[in-house]
């Protein structure tokens, strides 16, 4: 059987839930991996979200924000630009692969970019394999 | 006299003057521990205590630890060396002291030795300096000439490493973890109460030492000191089963500094990197 992966999204409400919302709208086919949970905004991430999917399993990480300069809060994306730079840093040095985390800025009229970005991502974290580095081991 | 005799000397001399004047109202400083090898931070309010002060190469701990402990407008004097005087810096700039109620007793020293060793302290655990970034007064002789190297070579190894290599080492570092917090105690920037670890709603980990927890503690913690760590070593040293924290926090603090332009701790004008942005930001950084 074909391995699928389990997708963690966090989509800002402003811009790319709305994104998402509007892929769907306009009915574009793309891959049913993301689970996505929606945030006020990209900057009330939390990297122990990041941190905890893996370990419970999630094989990629996808996180959505509005495009810099474009943040419904003034300034929310700018922060969380930088708070999600070190957390990928932190992942690779702890021994994840970067890959496996993925951040970018969809706004609310880019429905075809989210269909593409998932698409994308689900075929990375597909060769990827199952992430098994941070996933807890049940005996 | 040795370096570390004058450094005593003038410790005791300037805590008497500065208690005696009323100038300040404690000085935080070293104090004999059981014995002459393993002095301890002691706080005293009294002139005549300041007999009791000592300095020589075993005294290691940052003091900047206790300082977010006093009220405001409390004076304070405290003696720092030069990661520790990073660490009064970077409390200065999130707020926690203030500087006008702080005396800076500024130690220039290198080498020094291990608690628990004895030996001399490899300096690629620590930030590598001989000077405080920011004192009022000097106790010792400015140290000229100290080449220390980057801070950051000994991290060579693991960043050719590959990423499962890491994780493999990693894994077996963290898995020695007991959950004493002895790292946290020991940092100056661990001041939050109560810490995430200890919340119960979200429960981030287990109460119980289980290797998915100590994953969750490190590795947050290491992003909540993110552009914070002043590469003191406290944590490392005070690790009971001896995992190499400062490699991680290194690495952190290298990649802040690519990132960011911009240390911990150098600059009391600076705002600190995560709660910032700058123009100069791209989109490079998430790649």
């Amino acid at each position: 059987m074909d391995f699928e992966p389990k997708i963690l999204g966090i989509a800002c409400n402003w811009c790319t839930y709305t994104g998402a919302d509007l892929a769907g709208t306009t009915r574009l086919k793309y891959p049913q991996n993301v689970r996505t949970v929606r945030v006020m905004c990209s900057s009330r991430i939390n990297p122990s979200f990041i941190i905890r999917a893996f370990q419970l399993g999630a094989d990629g990480v996808l996180v959505g924000g509005c495009h810099p300069g474009d943040c419904h809060y003034g300034t929310g994306n700018l922060y969380a630009r930088r708070k999600l730079a070190v957390t990928k840093k932190i992942l690779e040095f702890a021994g994840m692969n970067p890959k496996r985390f993925r951040v970018e800025w969809i706004s609310a009229s880019e429905g075809a970019k989210y269909a593409q970005v998932v698409e994308e991502f689900t075929g990375d974290v597909k060769a990827l394999g199952p992430q098994t580095t941070f996933k807890i081991k049940k005996d | 006299m040795t370096a570390m005799k004058t450094i005593e000397e003038n410790l005791k001399k300037e805590a008497r003057r500065l208690l005696e004047s009323g100038e300040v109202a404690v000085v935080i400083a070293y104090g004999r521990g059981f014995d002459e090898n393993h002095p301890m931070p002691c706080a005293i309010t009294k002139a005549e205590e300041t007999e009791g002060l000592v300095f020589n190469e075993y005294c290691t701990f940052n003091l900047a630890r206790y300082l977010p402990k006093y009220p405001p407008k409390t004076r304070i004097a405290v003696a720092l060396k030069a990661a520790d005087s990073r660490a009064v810096v970077q409390l200065i700039q999130e707020e926690k002291v203030r500087r006008e109620d702080l005396v800076l007793l500024g130690i220039p020293v290198t080498g020094m030795k291990d608690q628990k060793t004895g030996e001399t302290i490899d300096n690629r655990t620590t930030c590598n300096m001989a000077n405080p970034v920011l004192f009022d007064v000097l106790l010792g002789d400015e140290i000229h000439g100290f080449k220390g190297g980057s801070p950051y070579d000994v991290l060579e190894k693991l960043e050719s490493m590959s990423e499962d290599e890491r994780w493999a080492f990693w894994e077996k570092e963290f898995e020695k973890c007991i959950r004493c917090f002895a790292c946290r105690k020991a940092c100056p920037m661990c001041y939050c109460d109560p810490c995430f670890m200890d919340a119960s709603r979200p429960r981030w980990a287990d109460k119980s030492p289980t290797p998915d927890g100590h994953l969750m503690y490190h590795l947050t913690r290491f992003y909540h000191l993110a552009g914070r760590c002043v590469d003191c070593g406290e944590c490392s040293r005070a690790c009971p089963v001896d995992i190499p924290l400062y490699l991680f926090h290194k690495k952190v603090a290298k990649e802040c500094e690519a990132m960011f332009k911009q240390s911990a701790g150098m600059r009391i004008e600076d705002k600190p990197a995560m709660v910032n942005y700058g123009n100069q930001d791209s989109d490079e950084m998430l790649r």
